[in-house]
């Protein structure tokens, strides 16, 4: 089976039927995306398949073989020379020093960016409504909120630059 | 680093290692308990040096190479406090450096300093701000002293700016000392400490040094952990609480697909396989019974968890409060909080490599020695061979004793002779660790005509907390749980005052949680005082600073309170709908008040606005402690509002977040912080600022709807 991460082929086992999730951390060894519940609650194993954010631990393997899967690893642009230009999400969260222990924040970076790229400028109801899907037991919540926020702002900022 | 060092014990307790090529320098001392001497005094009576098998320092606290860079090694584990960022503030601004050239490195119980407490109690930056700063003088001083004999100069004229000594046509850096100098001298005086008037990092919000790593996945925590020709285990759980296993048998596990070593023993049923999935299949495909036995319920908890049931204490005992408290007009009220869990988002795990010469346990855990010291007891093995590598903590709250999972690897590994992880389910995590315990609390109390409490009482019941990890015989000592009662004092200066601690066995495991028992005691105590308040027709805040004491203790509470409603606008109407309440704790040295203002929608309560003012001694890094404060309210809150754990037929109900649910940022308030830094000493911040939260929202809740609500989660009767 042939899996598309981060803009590198993958071949993987056929093996039993078994979720994403364990496939990128065990036998691929990306281990930035996070088992939380196993079962779809939580959201720290969130990636993008297709773009979409999707939540890798209820993800069937075979449904996201020949897709284009992006995780954590790969949000951030790497340069020739091995240097990494970080997603506006993930400058965020690192300006205004979201993360505690963060091991819930790929997950809640992934689920942030997914929502910016289908809404490039969302209201603070959109953020919160997006957000809330994903559990932060520390409790950093008031500045995962900010920093998204800031991560559109800048977004935009950048795309008035490009204009 | 493989080059070889010579040690030197000196007469202050300092150790001090210098590389054979002469390019780097180490220097440590001992702390804690004194088994760390201990150790180092075997280390010294069996070799001129360190241990052939050591080729780092044991027990160095920092690390100088010819480049001039510093490594710090950190005995505390990172699970998100900040502390790896707090206490490389603290070395670095003793050791003059800038920031660029300090790494921090995570200790283990083999390389760095030997620390016995883990890290708990939120006392990791107030426990180490006199010995880390001291040892990173004293560094700097011998440094010093060796710069200006090479340099020919007296001491005094050097200047030090960025780890580089200098005066108008000299300049050496630490690293050049360091690979000129082969013989070092620890000063026999203490060296002097920093004026704070000239700290450069401590009182800044230096940014956190892990978060690079965790900001694009690269940080290794415990269930991350990867080696090769690793293998994975899973282990058979007991199907009712309390069930113990009668009969072992492998049953058809060994014919699984991708199952390697199956482990059937008298107390333990386990399966080493290729993958989780294989080695879960395993285990059900064991032939196990269980013994099992009575089928407990919610109500034989609770009956058991009930003051009077079980040992009682006094821990705090003023005048006669039983007999005055049969004045007339006095009031009495029961409250109760739930069990809870810990709910860390990540899932016990560790990974363990048992092999013949040597042990290596990678593991999230709050308590590296505990689990040193545990493993070494299961395998029967020397503890000197043993290594526990603490990694990330994905979240710890308490809950990260690291045991189970270590000890579970560690035997599979054992069976194996391969490198084997065993990373909980979410479902296992829920069902067999231990929780936060229930509480009840018998309150009562008068005032006397002039509004001033005259006769206060508090009895409390919990579970075990610390008795649950504590010998027997300091239990013995201690006669009560010192865990249970965190905050369970009365803060306040009655004439009568009494508070009793009642603790009882449960037949299933409780234990630490994030502040012990500060959220349920702090919850029944300042809910009560605002019962008192209302009912000597006293503004809650008013009567708080009128009854508490004129100490220092009882001062901080008051500027805490009062600018809390100040920032809060106490004083001022409250939008249509809502109402604000205060409550106040001091915790771990730290004093907290917080206002809440909440509303009701649909039924529900809703927080809309959290004031924090939080007083935790010297503020060491500003944004740290207002994430901590931030975070613990939040934390607070889903236990103010959501969380409850439950027993039913001998089990507990609640197994994956659908059944236990945490709160989300959609029901986050407004939260505003304020620090007041005070005086030259940092106090705890990883756990005080979630004392208030729970009374400080059920005081709102009784000023808007004229509910008082005395148990957690709190639920409006409609």
């Amino acid at each position: 089976m042939e899996l598309n991460i981060n803009g590198k082929s993958y071949t993987i086992a056929d093996g039993p039927a078994r979720p994403l999730l364990w496939v990128l951390r065990d036998e691929l060894g990306l281990t930035g995306t996070k088992f939380g519940c196993g079962a779809g609650y939580c959201g720290s194993c969130t990636v993008h398949v297709e773009g979409e954010a999707k939540r890798s631990c209820i993800t069937p393997v075979t449904e996201a073989a020949g897709k284009t899967i992006r995780t954590i690893e790969g949000l951030a642009e790497a340069g020739a020379d091995g240097s990494l230009t970080l997603h506006p999400v993930q400058q965020a969260f690192l300006e205004m020093q979201v993360p505690q222990c963060s091991w819930c924040m790929s997950g809640q970076m992934m689920t942030a960016a997914a929502l910016l790229e289908s809404t490039p400028s969302p209201s603070d109801e959109q953020i919160v409504a997006a957000m809330s899907q994903n559990y932060c037991r520390c409790g950093c919540y008031v500045r995962i909120k900010a920093a998204v926020a800031q991560a559109a702002r800048q977004m935009a900022r950048a795309e008035e630059g490009a204009a | 680093m493989s080059e070889k060092r010579k040690w030197r014990m000196t007469r202050r307790g300092f150790l001090i290692g210098v590389g054979a090529t002469g390019t780097t320098l180490a220097l440590g001392v001992a702390f804690g308990l004194p088994y760390g001497r201990i150790r180092l005094a075997d280390m010294f009576e069996n070799s001129a040096g360190a241990p052939a098998s050591m080729d780092a320092p044991p027990n160095a606290w920092f690390e100088i190479s010819a480049d001039n860079q510093v490594k710090l090694f950190i005995p505390k584990v990172e699970m998100g406090q900040g502390v790896h960022t707090a206490l490389a503030q603290l070395a670095a601004e003793e050791l003059e450096i800038d920031w660029a050239q300090l790494s921090v490195v995570q200790a283990t119980t083999a390389l760095g300093p030997f620390d016995s407490r883990g890290t708990s109690a939120s006392n990791s930056v107030s426990s180490l701000w006199v010995p880390l700063r001291e040892a990173a003088a004293t560094m700097r001083e011998m440094l010093r002293t060796e710069a200006a004999k090479l340099l020919n100069l007296p001491a005094a004229q050097l200047q030090l700016e960025s780890g580089v000594f200098s005066n108008d046509n000299a300049r050496l850096t630490y690293g050049e000392v360091v690979s000129r100098v082969s013989s070092w001298t620890v000063p026999e005086a203490k060296p002097p400490l920093k004026d704070p008037s000239t700290f450069r990092y401590i009182g800044q919000p230096v940014p956190r040094v892990d978060l690079p790593d965790k900001i694009v996945g690269k940080a290794i925590y415990g269930y991350d952990m990867r080696l090769p020709g690793m293998l994975y285990g899973a282990v058979a759980r007991p199907p009712t609480l309390g069930a113990t296993l009668r009969r072992v048998a492998a049953g058809e596990a060994a014919s699984k697909p991708g199952v390697v070593t199956v482990v059937a023993e008298p107390d333990f049923a386990g399966v080493v396989a290729e993958s989780r999935q294989a080695a879960y299949q395993g285990v059900f495909a064991m032939s196990l019974e269980w013994n099992e036995t009575q089928r407990w319920q919610q109500a034989d908890i609770e009956r058991l968890i009930t003051v009077g049931e079980g040992t009682g204490v006094t821990i705090q005992r003023l005048g006669d409060a039983p007999d005055q408290l049969r004045i007339i007009g006095t009031l009495r009220a029961e409250y109760r909080t739930p069990m809870a869990a810990h709910a860390h988002l990540e899932a016990q795990a560790a990974l363990a490599d048992v092999q013949p010469d040597g042990v290596k346990i990678w593991a999230s855990t709050q308590f590296p020695d505990m689990v040193r010291g545990e493993v070494a007891t299961l395998l029967k093995r020397d503890k000197a061979t043993i290594e526990v590598i603490p990694t990330y903590l994905g979240g710890g709250f308490g809950r990260k004793s690291g045991v189970e999972p270590a000890l579970e690897a560690a035997r599979l590994s054992a069976a194996a002779g391969k490198p084997v992880h065993v990373g909980w389910s979410r479902t296992e995590d829920f069902l067999h660790g231990y929780l936060r315990p229930p509480t009840h609390h018998v309150l009562r109390g008068n005032v006397n005509a002039d509004g001033r409490m005259w006769a206060f009482e508090h009895q409390q019941a919990s579970g075990h907390v610390a008795a649950e990890f504590l010998p027997g015989f300091l239990m013995a000592i201690f006669g009560a749980d010192f865990g249970a009662w965190r905050g369970a004092m009365i803060p306040y200066a009655a004439t009568h005052l009494q508070t009793v601690a009642w603790r009882n066995e449960l037949p299933l495991r409780t234990g630490w949680w994030r502040g012990l028992g500060l959220l349920a005691n702090v919850f029944a105590l300042e809910s009560f005082v605002d019962e008192l308040a209302h009912a000597a027709k006293a503004d809650p805040l008013q009567f708080r600073l009128n009854n508490l004491p004129d100490d220092e203790k009882g001062q901080r509470l008051r500027t805490v309170l009062t600018r809390a409603a100040e920032l809060a606008s106490w004083n001022t109407a409250v939008p249509a709908g809502r109402a604000r309440g205060i409550a106040c704790c001091v915790d771990a040295g730290t004093a907290v008040a917080h206002v809440a203002e909440v509303g009701v929608e649909g039924g529900n309560i809703r927080v809309h606005k959290v004031t924090a003012v939080v007083e935790p001694g010297l503020v060491v890094n500003p944004d740290g402690a207002t994430a901590q404060t931030q975070g613990n309210i939040v934390m607070g809150l889903s236990s103010t509002l959501l969380e409850k754990i439950t027993v039913k037929d001998g089990q507990i109900e609640q197994g994956n977040f659908n059944q236990y649910p945490l709160l989300t940022l959609a029901e986050t308030p407004d939260i505003h912080v304020e620090l007041i830094s005070r005086g030259s000493q940092p106090f705890g911040m990883g756990e005080p600022p979630m004392g208030p939260i729970a009374a400080a929202v059920a005081n709102a809740v009784f000023a808007l709807t004229g509910q008082r609500l005395r148990e957690l989660p709190l639920r409006l009767t409609t």
